[in-house]
């Protein structure tokens, strides 16, 4: 008989994906999401196999946690050519993927999981994934094992869309992404996503080092305090920040403004275009790589109204900036989710996003989205904030409770349920049976 | 009226490069180069297609013919064996136990099915006594006539294997090859090497036309065939076929087990014997007819010009590339290296894209012989992505220069 739902006595779940849990493996976001979505998988009982571009000094099969987590590392003979990391040899990796993942998946984990009576959910992630998961489908659908498997294709941003066959696709995979600001970009090419948002891990909701936060305060002494990280990316609007610490001089008051950019040459022309503006910079440097080495390193700073970051920033610190500052700007013109904001809103802090793919975000409910590029508008709901201590902490609490709808054992239920209706749409789910109300009943 | 018939079959299955091409990583090693550029699951794919519907049952048929007095002649390629020797150890059993039979002769081909005879004749000899230690150690038997990749033979080529050491040699007998002559005898062509010519007309009947409806003379019985065989005037009948001829390019149902099957007793119901090459150069050895050579090669295949294989341009850059690869795989100085290039050198790689810019049957046969997966590619991309594969192996060698 079949199940109607899915569990993790019936259900196994592939991850594919170029970034996964390795350091060598993680460029972006990406390799994060999918470290978060399998474990957060594997704990809630499903056997979970991640496929990804691994580390190649690393064993090519291991598993972890607690025996659930199975991860495979592709491509290892390549990656030894390449050290560099994840992308370095992108292409040869990427044909490689292609040529020999599907296969394994169909003999070694859709085979066996059929033979068991079991489901395999397939998840393929970015456009690096697109045709192996469609080469996966076409192979279990020539080796009657298609209907064993739901397939899941998701994406996390519009990155080289146009190396996807989308008719190809939107045909072999039901394709999900993490907003609806990307769901309205997709259907330019011709597909209708399902909408799963993206997830933090419960740890981005910890309570944060109060005390560490009122040292920055105290060091920085920025009024008001903002901060912004990220790639130097246009998208990420890093001219509207530093034009906005222009403003608020301007308006009178003393702001101060870390950063924490990446290697990307638009960096120099943010710091170029602070200097235009009358804004001083300061780089800053740290000596090791602890929150303390970093909070000694903002210690000796000196003043500035830009401080520029050079140095490693560890998660727990970065979380404390979140928290510290008056204004975390998470301003990006195109996000299609925009993570950082959640992990600030998580950090208890003030995320001014923009108005793209942040889903989550209410404006003077939970955070401050902005529907401009002008610095103004920032420049504007910071002194509204600033003259506004009470509504500060009403949007810090609020933050705080939509942070934890966010987190990944929540975003698995949105996940499961929309597996659920594909897996029965396919077949491959019974229909689930309804029980009748009591106020509904045909004597009602 | 002949009186003996020599029946040569060659058995060969291409080394098929991947399209489309794999990217190679900078600083790859021979092994890793080699996995790029060769299409191994592929190739195992079809090796088991044909072992299933040719060479199992025709190894089988063969095997019970030859036991009750039919002569066989058989070539081999390694590119063949190879294959045979990593995916199915069976078949290469029952072929050990064919060879080894008295009626069978081995017969040499170029051991990668290639045409490193146009690029280098003193390499091509080495590699012809390369492939008679290697079937020695596979059959424990030396090749003592040959042949070489599509029956290719020329004044060059003819000099080069009497130099190698061999008897005889084989060719197709086209008339522009023939002239005025026969194929039904035994020639020479200045040297002691033999030459058999290939009845073209009488193979091809069985090799190409056996199954085909709109032929005049379809369908073709077992005693027809052999009236023909004994009509033809001369000493001898040569024949040869691809061993892919028996349920491969001709199934099963077609009949041509069956034809097979009676071959033999209607050969000799018509009162013709069979012959080893080997037994035929003893025979007619000592009154073997000259026969000039062109200094262009000859070729079973097509319309019996090197054209087949260098006819287009597509073709004519692949040979270009092939070229580059070999030479260039030469200065590196490693031997994994030039082994790689030999094997790029295989003949197959221009005879899959004779069909590029042509029709007709010539290019009907080609394009049946290109792997059905590469269509997915376009004509196009066909083309372009099997000379990436020549450039990528290129700049593989970079590193190594």
């Amino acid at each position: 008989m079949r199940a109607s739902q899915v569990s993790p006595a019936n259900t196994e779940f592939v991850v594919m994906s170029f970034e996964g849990p390795d350091q060598y493996s993680k460029a972006g976001g990406l390799g994060v999401r999918v470290a978060e979505l399998s474990a957060a998988l594997a704990e809630r009982g499903f056997d979970t196999h991640v496929m990804f571009v691994g580390d190649p000094n690393l064993p090519a099969e291991e598993t972890v946690g607690d025996g659930r987590l199975h991860l495979h590392r592709w491509c290892q003979w390549v990656s030894r050519y390449y050290p560099e990391g994840v992308y370095q040899g992108e292409n040869e990796k990427l044909y490689d993927f292609n040529e020999s993942a599907p296969w394994y998946v169909m003999d070694k984990i859709v085979r066996p999981a059929a033979e068991r009576g079991r489901i395999v959910a397939i998840l393929g992630e970015e456009w690096h994934t697109a045709e192996a998961v469609s080469r996966i489908s076409d192979l279990l659908y020539r080796n009657g094992l298609r209907k064993q498997a739901v397939q899941f294709w998701n994406a996390n941003n519009t990155m080289s869309f146009h190396r996807i066959n989308w008719g190809r696709l939107t045909f072999t995979n039901t394709v999900t992404t993490v907003s609806r600001y990307m769901k309205h970009i997709m259907w330019g090419f011709g597909c209708d996503p399902l909408v799963i948002p993206n997830g933090i891990p419960r740890r981005a909701l910890d309570p944060v080092d109060e005390s560490a936060v009122a040292s920055v305060r105290a060091t920085l002494k920025g009024d008001p305090l903002l901060f912004k990280i990220g790639r130097f990316d246009p998208d990420k609007r890093w001219n509207m920040a530093v034009e906005t610490v222009a403003r608020l001089k301007g308006m009178g008051m003393r702001p101060v403004l870390p950063i924490r950019g990446g290697i990307e040459p638009h960096g120099a022309e943010v710091i170029g275009n602070a200097r235009a503006l009358g804004l001083t910079v300061k780089e800053v440097r740290a000596d090791g790589r602890s929150v303390a080495d970093c909070l000694q390193a903002l210690a000796s700073a000196g003043q500035a109204d830009v401080l520029d970051l050079r140095f490693f920033l560890p998660d727990d610190f970065v979380r404390i900036m979140y928290r510290a500052a008056d204004a975390v700007l998470a301003n990006s013109g195109h996000e299609p989710f925009g993570l950082v904001g959640l992990e600030v809103m998580g950090a208890g802090g003030i995320a001014f996003t923009g108005s793209t793919g942040e889903d989550y975000a209410i404006p003077f409910e939970n955070s401050m989205v902005l529907d401009t590029a002008d610095p103004g508008e920032i420049a504007g709901y910071v002194a509204h904030l600033q003259n506004h201590p009470s509504e500060k902490e009403e949007i810090r609490l609020g933050a705080a409770r939509t942070a934890a709808t966010f987190v990944w054992d929540r975003v698995l239920n949105n996940l499961v349920s929309k597996l659920e209706y594909i897996a029965r749409k396919q077949g491959v789910l019974a229909a689930q049976e309804v029980s009748p109300t009591l106020s509904g009943g045909r004597d009602g | 009226m002949a009186n003996d018939l020599i029946v040569y079959t060659v058995i060969h299955q291409p080394r098929r490069i991947k399209l489309p091409a794999q990217p190679i990583p900078k600083g790859a090693g021979p092994e890793d180069i080699e996995r790029c550029l060769f299409d191994e699951r592929m190739n195992e794919r079809y090796f088991r297609k044909v072992a299933k519907w040719c060479y199992y049952p025709a190894t089988r048929a063969f095997t019970e013919l030859v036991e009750e007095g039919f002569k066989l002649s058989i070539g081999f390629s390694v590119s063949f064996l190879k294959q045979a020797e990593m995916w199915d150890q069976e078949l290469l059993a029952l072929f050990q136990r064919l060879v080894r039979h008295e009626n069978v002769e081995l017969v040499g081909v170029e051991p990668y099915h290639s045409f490193i005879f146009l690029v280098d004749l003193e390499r091509f000899i080495q590699r012809m006594e390369w492939a008679s230690d290697y079937l020695y150690g596979l059959f424990g038997k030396r090749p003592v006539v040959t042949d070489t990749t599509e029956m290719c033979m020329s004044e060059s080529i003819y000099h080069a294997l009497d130099r190698a050491g061999f008897k005889g040699a084989v060719l197709d007998g086209r008339p522009w090859v023939m002239g005025w002559r026969e194929a039904t005898h035994l020639y020479n062509a200045g040297k002691p090497l033999k030459l058999l010519a290939r009845d073209y007309e009488l193979s091809d009947d069985v090799g190409y036309r056996f199954s085909n409806r709109s032929w005049s003379g379809f369908p073709l019985s077992a005693d027809t065939y052999a009236h023909w065989l004994r009509e033809a005037r001369g000493d001898f009948v040569f024949l040869a076929w691809d061993y892919e001829t028996f349920g491969e390019h001709h199934s099963k149902d077609t009949g041509i087990f069956d034809f097979l099957r009676w071959l033999p007793a209607e050969v000799r119901r018509n009162g013709m014997d069979f012959l080893t090459p080997s037994e035929a150069i003893a025979k007619y050895g000592d009154h073997s007819y000259d026969l000039p050579l062109s200094a262009f090669p000859s070729t079973w295949a097509g319309s019996g010009g090197m054209e087949f294989f260098l006819g287009n341009s597509a073709q004519q850059a692949v040979f270009q590339l092939m070229l580059q690869c070999y030479n260039t795989a030469l200065l590196t100085g490693k031997p994994e290296l030039d082994d790689l290039a030999l094997w790029l050198l295989q003949s197959d790689n221009l005879h899959l894209i004779q069909w590029f810019g042509r029709g007709g049957s010539e290019a009907e046969v080609s394009a049946y012989f290109t792997p059905d997966e590469w269509w997915e590619l376009g004509p196009g991309g066909i083309i372009s992505e099997q000379q990436q594969v020549y450039r990528n192996f290129l700049g593989a060698l970079e590193p190594y220069l």
